[in-house]
């Protein structure tokens, strides 16, 4: 059933509405036109014919990639097992061999690389609903980006020391590296995100209606939401209902109510020139609208793992399984799962954090097939930076890592060209970094280097492939990625289908 | 027996009186001057809103003749020179004291920069010249076109200028004058400055101001304290706070324990279990000790009862600059330990606290120095200690402003190498867990109340290592390796090093304008002038007794400034969202909290709620607070730090918490003993009187909007109002959608 906005404000017989769609004209541009366009009664509107949606999964803190993604094989031209558990081991960081989950990774000549223990099945009784992500490699649903991380421009381990490319800005820190992450940019502080200028370009065209914005996050404000000309909707996670989550309480039915209930949408519309009280007034009032959106909701059939994350992209699934209703062709959610800053107790803590992650990425993936739109649903990896080779601290109950530079990725779902390591050669000729620590991939040099690897792969290679088959053009890329003309070669690093 | 007690009792009665009648005279020599600044004037032609405006190469002093219309080209080399009058400025107060915005025909608003500002006729209307360059720096929504006229206002103090028209590229345009506006002619009478008090009065007499002072000062005014400022004026009290004993409500006294809870004490039972997993004792032993539910609690108990106001509201803006988190840090008690510290430097100085925060364990455990060793270095403390608590990622200007190279980079403040310099000096340290040697040591149970210390200094590092260098640091501010140093004259050279490198950072020039800000930030405003915190900073420099740190006197400047003071603020960017904390304590206070019968006081348990909206007490969710300080309002160049945390979801949250609490209260449960209800009678008591709901109106737009309620919105108020049919619905309706609106959630 198509239901242009006008139809549907007629529909839910709320004047309130209105108001809403008043503020969203004064406030945003892109918002005036599209409602200017869904008041036009001449405008068709059609229901999702070739849906696609990206799930951003924010690994927050951190996320060491080194006891993520581990060499499983003894091959002597390349960094093995041993390079691994000979910087690892004495501080008692390494993970044991036999517990590592093998993958066999075509790019690398069929070597065995090894997935953390905890992506796989885990021991029952610890939210153990499913046998996690380590499945989905041998079914061809999950790509590997190592070494990826923030570059101004392609850049040499010399260009490094000797400051030959300008490097981006406050390396190692957290709240920079996050937001340059999230900006898809390393050369300035952004006050726009990716995702959200990706939706600038792609609201109008997709999204007519404008129900609900194009992006969602199920974990509050986040900088690669903004957008110039758009804004997000931010909600809470499941078991909270669709329909509860942005529910204002209170409101009756009497005359005295419905009174108090116009002018409390009625104040929204005021003092809009005090540029403070309309910003909190345009939040207020895009609850208000996307509320209505929401009323039903229908649950997903998969279980979910009812960890923090899980919930999350429960509720990122029930969205998706409304999709129709909301008559949108494009959706960017984002959903995080924090505590990776493990400067100690890293063993335990991260392998709960995979674990989770792991359990809840396979749900997801699974309730996608289920809803029958798995390879037009891609969910991904990010995270602030990878941690250093070398860790903190040592004794297996203790042991941590610091901050660090490349790190990497992961994608899941049916879109997923193989499974396979992707992305740009390092320089011994593979994608995935040489683990030595003043070695040719660290950015530490001296005796005191702690592997800390310079970035191949650049954020914008890696999330513009994603954006592309998005639906983002080349013409628009740009826009999105504003330092995209430094990386003229492998803008699409292929680990995604032509849509 | 019974008369010498009341002998004694009136003894006892007559010293107090005595020193208070002894102080207060001290006090009362700081009097309160008139808060509000006068409202600049754009000068424009005689007979239209168009600027007095003129080219700088071409003219510089004022010169109304040759002022003549012309158009201006857009660029960082186009300047003109606007007239202003009716300002009174300070001694130093220059031009980052001013704002310049220009807004096009399509609403966009552009923020011009500000080059000088020169006195040119002196006298009681004293005529400015501001020069402009036509350039956004931030460029956000690029540059202005140049398509013909914008309106261009000024800012200052938080105060707006009217607005009048420029042309750029050309003259003209379908830009429309404000409603209101009137040509403002050299020679035109200056506005009225506002609430002007009658020359006899006693007391202070600015309503609005001193509810707003209010605001920024404690967890939110009430009629008591509202009172004792009139009576008293607001520097006497402040020196009153100074002095208030803290907490008034005693802090949690809950042991230490195991960081594995043991069986008594781990919020289960099984005495099938062997061995048997006997039931807490005492009975909430878990949730007592391993979660912030005491804490969290105590503290709102002491926002809402507390007498020493301002102690707690300045080591609550602390707690969000020094972060740690329950989130990480289990056990209550550690948490208290860390207040402690934050509350006992809240009016001392800041190197103090530097130090004392430094060794807390609980920061030790929460940033990981307590495990940071010379062979296992830890970065994670060193990193933030500079980045968030005291220097920043670039250097600053004296006002806060960031220092830029020849390209317009940002300068960095350092880089990993400062951090491994710093990481290696904080190498050694641990709890201290021998009970000879710390007073509050108990075997088996990690030592969260005394600083962390050095056993033997076998784990520091005793390499040299460089310190910051800047104008008045030198060379010898590094710190020597120590060479063949073993036992006490190692663990000398590593507390040595601590203090030097400690003294290093406080130095630094960044540090007095990166607190400076980040402390009006939480009190005052989010978007501060330069100038606001250059004056700020000075202090924080310098107290005027050549001490640097001295918060109370950093306090004080932050409070009286006038960009804090006034009744009345209209610049379109000042002011603050209300952080849930403040929201929830501002209304509990406003109207008499009491537990849910309203017989006895609250417990304090509107965490949750406060955790809905975003903002759990003592849990924040990382290192970076709640929200960062440079956060902007999405698609404007304002920062407003709190709308990091204000989503469509906890938007709704914000008015749920609302009606709950006006039309329902928190319930007695088991987590709340006594519950917690706001009492409407007096409000009520108005809404009986006047059926109309005016006198209603006028007592809450007192109370909560400091006297600045706009008209339409009182009409839409009173809508509502009237269709409600008692006088505790009227009241209800009035204060919910006071409340709920976005005029009064931006604090202002």
């Amino acid at each position: 059933m198509k239901q242009n906005r006008r139809e549907f404000i007629a529909k839910t017989g709320c004047a309130l509405s209105m108001v809403s769609l008043a503020t969203q004209v004064s406030h945003f541009g892109v918002m005036s036109a599209m409602a200017q366009k869904a008041d036009d009664e001449s405008v068709q509107t059609d229901a999702p014919s070739d849906y696609r949606a990206l799930v951003v999964l924010f690994m927050s803190g951190g996320n060491d990639g080194n006891n993520m993604v581990i060499p499983n094989h003894s091959d002597a031209n390349l960094s093995n097992y041993a390079a691994y558990t000979t910087a690892r081991g004495t501080q008692g960081l390494a993970l044991a061999q036999n517990t590592l989950l093998p993958i066999a990774v075509p790019r690398m000549g069929n070597l065995s690389y090894g997935l953390n223990p905890n992506l796989g099945p885990l021991p029952t009784g610890v939210n153990n609903i499913n046998n996690g992500i380590h499945e989905l490699w041998g079914l061809g649903k999950m790509a590997i980006v190592p070494n990826v991380g923030t570059l101004f421009a392609p850049m040499t381990r010399t260009q490094y020391q000797t400051n030959a490319v300008r490097r981006p800005f406050q390396l190692f820190s957290h709240s920079d590296q996050v937001s340059q992450f999230q900006a898809g940019r390393s050369d300035v502080k952004s006050l726009t995100g990716w995702g959200g200028r990706t939706s600038d370009r792609r609201a109008t065209a997709d999204n007519p209606n404008g129900l609900v914005p194009m992006i969602t996050s199920i974990s509050g404000s986040q900088l690669f939401t903004a957008g110039q000309t758009t804004s997000p909707l931010a909600i809470a996670a499941a078991p909270a209902g669709l329909n509860t989550v942005l529910a204002m309480g209170g409101f009756g039915t009497s005359a005295a109510e419905v009174a108090r209930r116009a002018a409390f949408d009625g104040l929204r519309t005021q003092d809009l020139s005090q540029n403070l009280v309309k910003a909190a007034s345009y939040i207020t009032d895009q609850a208000v609208s996307a509320n209505l959106a929401l009323a039903n909701f229908q649950e997903v059939t998969v279980p979910f793992p009812t960890t923090g994350i899980g919930n999350q992209l429960k509720q990122v699934a029930r969205l998706i399984k409304k999709r129709t209703d909301l008559s949108i062709n494009r959706q960017i959610f984002y959903v995080q799962i924090g505590g990776f800053d493990t400067h100690t107790g890293q063993l335990a803590a991260q392998s709960t954090l995979l674990g989770q992650m792991s359990q809840a990425v396979r749900s997801f993936y699974e309730e996608m097939v289920t809803q029958g739109i798995s390879d037009k649903v891609t969910t991904f990896t990010m995270s602030d930076f990878a941690r250093t080779f070398n860790p903190a601290g040592s004794g297996s109950g203790s042991v941590g890592s610091d901050h660090a530079w490349a790190n990497h990725m992961m994608v899941f779902g049916g879109a997923v060209t193989t499974s396979d390591f992707y992305g740009v050669n390092t320089s011994n000729g593979t994608p995935f970094p040489t683990l030595v620590q003043n070695g040719p991939d660290d950015s530490d040099s001296g005796t005191s280097a702690r592997g800390r690897w310079i970035p191949t792969t650049s954020i914008e290679q890696y999330t513009g492939t994603l954006a592309k088959w998005f639906g983002v053009s080349a013409a628009d890329l740009p826009f999105v990625f504003p330092n995209i003309g430094n990386f003229p070669t492998n803008r699409d690093l292929g680990f995604l289908g032509a849509p | 027996m019974r008369t010498n007690k009341s002998h004694l009792f009136i003894a006892i009665l007559c010293a107090c009186l005595m020193v208070i009648s002894f102080a207060i005279p001290v006090f009362a020599q700081e009097t309160d001057p008139t808060p509000d600044s006068p409202t600049p004037i754009l000068l424009s032609e005689s007979n239209s809103t168009r600027a007095l405006a003129v080219n700088p190469r071409k003219s510089r002093g004022l010169n109304a003749t040759k002022a003549v219309s012309q158009a201006f080209s857009v660029g960082k080399k186009s300047k003109v020179v606007l007239y202003l009058t009716n300002l009174d400025l300070l001694p130093d107060e220059g031009a980052n004291a001013f704002r310049v915005y220009a807004q096009d025909e399509k609403g966009t608003q552009f923020q011009l920069r500000v080059e000088s500002i020169d006195q040119i006729t002196k006298g009681q209307d004293g005529i400015f010249a501001l020069t402009v360059t036509i350039y956004d720096d931030l460029g956000y929504w690029g540059q202005p076109a140049a398509a013909g006229d914008v309106l261009i206002n000024v800012t200052w103090r938080g105060l707006t200028s009217n607005r009048v028209r420029l042309g750029l590229g050309k003259i003209g345009g379908g830009i429309k004058d404000d409603a209101d506006a009137v040509p403002t002619p050299v020679g035109a009478k200056p506005a009225v400055k506002g609430n002007e008090p009658t020359p006899n009065y006693v007391g202070y007499r600015q309503s609005g101001d001193r509810i707003r002072f209010l605001e920024q000062a404690t967890f939110g005014p009430t009629t008591e304290l509202d009172s004792r400022i009139r009576r008293i004026g607001l520097r006497t009290w402040l020196a009153e706070q100074f002095e208030a004993g803290y907490p008034s409500v005693r802090y949690p006294e809950v042991p230490a324990q195991p960081t594995v809870a043991p069986l008594l004490c781990n919020g289960s039972s099984n005495a099938a279990s062997t061995p048997p997993d006997p039931v807490d004792e005492p009975i909430n032993c878990f949730r007592d000790s391993y979660s912030q539910y005491l804490p969290q609690n105590w503290f709102f108990q002491e926002a809402f009862y507390g007498n020493a106001q301002l102690k707690h509201r300045v080591s609550w803006a602390l707690a969000q600059i020094w972060v740690t988190s329950g989130v990480d840090i289990q056990q209550s008690s550690h948490i208290v330990n860390y207040h402690m510290i934050l509350s006992n430097n809240a009016f001392g100085n800041w190197r103090t606290l530097m130090k004392e925060m430094t060794l807390s364990p609980t920061m030790g455990e929460y940033l990981n120095m307590n495990t940071s060793t010379r062979n296992s270095p830890n970065e994670n403390y060193a990193r933030e200690v500079l980045q968030l608590f005291n220097i920043g990622l670039f250097m600053l200007n004296q006002d806060g402003t960031v220092q830029v190279d020849g390209t317009g980079t940002p300068i960095p403040s350092y880089d990993q190498n400062t951090v491994n310099n710093f990481t290696k000096v904080l190498t050694g340290w641990a709890n201290c867990n021998v009970p000879a040697s710390c007073p509050n040591a108990t075997l088996g149970i990690q030592n969260y109340k005394d600083p962390m210390w050095l056993n033997t200094g076998a784990n520091h590092d005793i390499t040299a290592k460089t310190l910051f260098s800047y104008a008045g640091s030198t060379a010898t501010t590094n710190i020597a390796a120590c060479t063949g140093c073993t036992g006490t004259a190692l663990v000398n050279y590593a507390n040595t090093s601590l203090d030097k490198a400690l003294d290093n950072v406080f130095n630094h020039p960044n540090v007095p304008p990166f607190v400076s800000k980040l402390l009006i930030q939480q009190l005052v405003t989010g978007n501060p002038t330069p100038a606001y915190v250059q004056r700020v900073a000075n202090v924080f420099a310098n107290n005027g007794s050549n001490v640097r740190g001295d918060l109370k006197a950093v306090v004080r400047a932050i409070l009286l400034d006038p960009e804090a003071r006034g009744n009345t603020k209209t610049d379109a960017n000042y002011g603050k969202l209300r952080e849930p904390v403040l929201l929830t304590t501002n209304l509990m206070r406003q109207f008499g909290v009491k537990s849910a019968d309203g017989l006895a006081n609250s417990d304090g348990y509107i965490n949750p709620q406060s955790a809905n909206m975003g903002q759990s007490v003592f849990r924040t969710p990382t290192v970076f607070n709640y929200y960062p300080p440079d956060y902007l309002v999405p698609g404007t160049t304002v920062l407003a730090p709190e709308f990091a945390i204000m989503t469509t979801g906890t938007s709704v949250q914000r008015a749920n918490f609302v009606n709950q609490m006006v039309y329902g209260r928190i319930a007695v449960s088991a987590l709340a003993p006594f519950g917690t209800s706001i009492n409407l009678a007096e409000m009520q008591a108005l809404a009986t009187a006047d059926a109309t709901g005016n006198r209603l109106l006028d007592a809450l737009n007192f109370k909560l909007m400091h006297n600045t309620m706009p008209t339409a919105m009182r009409t839409s108020i009173l809508t509502a109002v009237a269709a409600a049919t008692t006088p505790l619905a009227k009241t209800q309706a009035a204060i919910y959608l006071i409340a709920t609106s976005s005029q009064y959630q931006v604090q202002r």
